[in-house]
């Protein structure tokens, strides 16, 4: 299937330039809802659609998108790899993983490639819209499992230090004390509105802290993937 | 340490086994002089004939001597003398004299068989002529310089065969000059087999056990020689110098004149440095011993050696003869002092220096020191021709020390060696330890990521395969604009029991909380679209260990049938759901504000829901609870803390 690429927007100058979505799926119902659903915002362009990888990697090289859409099962290969590329050709651009279940597995990888926000394809158009929203305001999504294995994955990151053979980057960065507090209630089921309350700041603030975390999981990711190689070399020997 | 001592102890035992057959042996030597064999058959002489002879050079050792020749070359003639004697030497003319001593032996001559003649020990500045019946039958070797030495003891055979006769007369003839020491202790005379016997029972004691002892010590000295070669901090040096020293020192006690291949004048020199180096040599052991060196005194000592040892070379340019022997003694007493004050520093800086060993070995120094000062002084004022002298068994007594010394080094160092490597042992054990307890936590790690790999195979293939499916045909339901609602429920609910079995996978890692909220965090949508506010009064509860996935999936289909029941049934706008623990259990609570239902009522309707929430909380050794409230319904669900292993 070719590129389904929309012209370029040409938004009124009087309304606030639209979000720019680009999506990357093969499963052509979900790639039809997204469709209709933007067609339905107003602040909202569609700037491509891709449904395999090789065309994803293509649509990278136009101009860039304010949101990336991606699924990560596609027919010839991952959407990791579409989304680490994104991450250098469009700088500037959230990525959000499509999943039909929202896994940990799934999730966990995007956002170690560099996602920042996840969709679970069954939430229906107005929830999509309002999610792109969110994550477009620079707020990000989290769900308890998420948070705890965020949490581990940076409890673990001092273990590796002690373990012999082991040679993690000191420089990764460790997540502050407010963080630490965010994912703690996230993963006791606490809402991004509860724990604004409980912490005595906004909503906002808490999705914010979020898109600090996954950074830097981000970050970290790769002295974790170096750890963990290290240590799949000993357990080898 | 507990071998160490045990060692110690050993090596202490052995020392006092070698100090006691020293005192065993000057036992012997007592008890010797106590029951001498005075047998008919041996003449203890104690009495004799002595005329003085002043000749104006050397008198030739002749073969045959005249007994009424002699009377007539002396003035005084024979007079009455006891033995031991000691010739008065002080106070005469300066001069060469002959001593001659006249014993009888007429009372002997009904003895027959092998007969023997014993001089214990002499001293003269001269030769030692015997005459048997007037015949020369021994002439002493050497040359006249050996004063101050103590002679070998003299044992002559005066006849081999069973018929044998002693001689009427022995002469003795003894050549001395004044100022320097002469003298002759008692002699026997008599049936050779006792006197032989007597004879090399004192040559063990006095001559050849202190030898051995003196070669041995220098063997030692070569071995302790050869480990300084390859150690340069462990003093085997001068442990080598002192035996050799020690041994040079000591010839003329254990070897006859007669054996040493030297010149007279060589042999003085090299006894009399022998003794003023082993001094210093012992100066340097005490000092690497207690460790408090004292370089300029060590320079100024090794400059005393040197010089003396440089102005008493026998070489022409030097002193003759007469006169080195004159200049021995102020070396001698040079020697003294040097001693004195090796002693005193040496007790000294091994008290200051808390040196229990070097204390020791000071302590026997300067036991040999005392022995020798003593020897010494004896000799100069000789009263008693039979003294007996200490150095010799003071010496044995040092080098057996010395060897005991480096003997408990030995052991201490390899005690020490033993303890570093039991220290070892124990570091490599700890470390492995540590290293067993690493790679276990990496087991654990690993085991963790197989399992968890395992869980992402099982997700990747629901994700892509039955939840994509089922969402896939939802949407294609909804897009037939949404006819049939009963199929689309089955769908979604299909969906979200599906998402339910993967929420019980997820790693909760025994956290109840974590469970609940992402169960809330998957009905949440459903509520709000329903227009509930969900009200989430948790608490922390201890980790349940046995929440496993299917003890998860059990948990979550109860909470998750409660919610729905709530939902279908009841107008609730809130629910609260809460947490807490009590002695025995974890609760989770889900109260509502609706209408309530009549639980018996529910039941009888054939409900399998409340059934199955029993049945799954009995599973999990729990229990369920419903209560009427004033308004609504609250759900009490009871977890053990901890569960009993099923048989």
């Amino acid at each position: 299937m070719p590129a389904h690429v929309s012209p370029p927007s040409t938004a009124l100058s009087s309304r606030p330039a639209p979000i720019r979505v680009a999506l990357v799926e093969d499963d052509v119902t979900f790639q039809a809802e997204v469709v209709r659903s933007l067609d339905t915002a107003s602040d909202m362009a569609l700037m491509g659609v891709a449904s395999s990888r090789e065309e994803g990697l293509a649509m990278l090289s136009q101009p860039a998108a304010d949101v990336l859409l991606a699924d990560l099962g596609l027919p010839d290969g991952s959407g990791i790899d579409v989304i680490h590329a994104a991450m250098t050709a469009w700088p500037a651009c959230s990525v959000m993983v499509c999943t039909a279940l929202g896994d940990e597995a799934h999730v966990m990888r995007a956002l170690e490639a560099g996602a920042s926000g996840y969709l679970l394809k069954d939430v229906g158009p107005d929830n999509m819209l309002a999610e792109i929203r969110s994550l477009y305001a620079g707020g990000s999504p989290i769900s308890p499992i998420i948070a705890r294995q965020i949490l581990n994955r940076f409890r673990n990151a001092p273990l590796a230090k002690t373990l012999p053979h082991t040679n993690v980057d000191p420089s990764a960065p460790q997540l502050s004390v407010r963080e630490l507090e965010v994912l703690q209630l996230v993963s006791k089921g606490f809402k991004a509105e509860e724990i604004a309350v409980l912490m005595e700041i906004s909503r906002q603030t808490v999705m914010t802290y979020v898109r600090r975390i996954y950074g830097k999981l981000k970050v970290n990711s790769r002295a974790e993937a170096l750890y963990e190689a290290r240590q799949r070399g000993i357990l080898a020997t | 340490m507990k071998h160490g001592n045990a060692a110690f102890w050993r090596l202490s035992a052995a020392l006092a086994f070698v100090a006691s057959l020293v005192i065993l042996i000057g036992g012997v030597l007592k008890e010797e002089a106590a029951n001498e064999p005075t047998s008919s058959q041996v003449k203890h002489v104690v009495a004799a004939d002595a005329l003085v002879l002043s000749p104006a050079r050397p008198m030739p050792v002749s073969e045959t001597v005249d007994e009424a020749s002699l009377a007539e070359a002396s003035p005084e003639g024979w007079q009455a003398v006891a033995l031991p004697s000691v010739f008065k030497t002080e106070g005469l003319a300066p001069g060469l004299r002959t001593t001659w001593l006249r014993v009888r032996l007429d009372d002997l001559r009904d003895m027959r068989g092998p007969m023997s003649f014993y001089v214990r020990q002499w001293f003269a500045p001269g030769l030692l002529a015997v005459y048997a019946d007037g015949h020369l039958i021994y002439r002493s070797p050497g040359s006249p310089v050996w004063n101050l030495f103590r002679h070998p003891s003299l044992l002559l055979p005066l006849g081999y065969g069973a018929d044998s006769q002693l001689p009427k007369t022995l002469l003795l003839r003894v050549d001395w000059v004044p100022k320097q020491i002469a003298a002759v202790s008692s002699l026997y005379v008599g049936a050779a087999q006792p006197i032989v016997t007597m004879a090399e029972r004192r040559s063990l004691v006095v001559e050849q056990i202190p030898f051995m002892f003196s070669a041995a010590f220098v063997l030692v000295g070569i071995f302790a020689l050869g480990v300084w070669m390859f150690r340069r901090q462990y003093p085997g040096h001068l442990f080598f110098l002192i035996a050799i020293f020690s041994m040079t020192r000591r010839w003329h006690f254990q070897l006859g004149l007669e054996r040493l291949p030297i010149s007279d004048a060589w042999f003085v020199w090299l006894t009399l440095n022998a003794l003023l180096w082993q001094v210093i040599a012992t100066h340097f052991l005490f000092a690497y011993m207690h460790g408090r060196r004292q370089p300029r005194m060590e320079k100024v000592l090794l400059c005393i050696g040197t010089l003396l040892s440089l102005v008493t070379l026998p070489t022409t340019l030097l002193p003759a003869l007469p006169v080195l022997l004159s200049l021995r003694h102020m070396a001698q007493f040079m020697i003294i002092l040097v001693a004195l004050y090796v002693a005193v520093a040496g007790l000294w800086n091994a008290w200051r220096a808390r040196s229990l060993d070097t204390g020791w070995l000071v302590v026997v120094y300067v036991f040999s020191y005392v022995c020798g000062v003593y020897d010494y002084l004896t000799l100069m004022n000789l009263r008693n021709a039979e003294f007996f002298t200490l150095t010799p068994y003071s010496a044995l007594f040092f080098s057996l020390t010395i060897i005991y010394l480096m003997f408990l080094r030995y052991v201490r160092m390899v005690d020490e060696s033993e303890k570093v490597n039991a220290t070892l042992e124990e570091r490599v054990k700890a470390r492995e330890t540590e290293l067993a307890a690493s790679y276990a936590r990496l087991r654990e790690v690993e085991h963790h990521q197989t399992l968890s790999h395992e869980r992402e195979r099982l997700m990747r293939d629901m994700h892509d395969g039955l939840g994509s499916s089922l969402t896939s045909v939802l949407r294609v339901v909804q897009s037939q604009h949404g006819t049939d609602v009963a199929l689309q429920e089955a769908l979604k609910s299909c969906i979200d029991d599906l998402k339910l079995t993967i929420d019980s996978l997820e790693p909760v890692e025994a956290d109840l909380l974590l469970l609940l909220g992402t169960l809330r965090y998957r009905l949440d949508p459903r509520l709000q679209s329903s227009g509930i506010t969900l009200h989430w009064d948790v608490v922390d509860v201890p980790r349940l260990d046995w929440l496993d996935p299917s003890a998860s999936l059990h948990i979550l289909r109860i909470l998750q049938e409660t919610f729905s029941n709530i939902l279908k049934h009841t107008q609730a706008t809130e629910i609260h759901v809460a947490t807490g623990v009590d002695d025995v259990h974890v609760w989770v609570s889900i109260s509502d504000n609706g209408s309530g239902f009549d639980l018996e009522q529910a039941r009888q309707r054939g409900g399998r829901g409340l059934a199955n929430q029993q049945r799954r909380a009995e599973a999990l050794q729990g229990e369920i609870r419903w209560e009427r409230l004033a308004t609504g319904t609250r759900m009490l669900l009871l977890l053990p803390r901890n569960r009993l292993l099923k048989e």
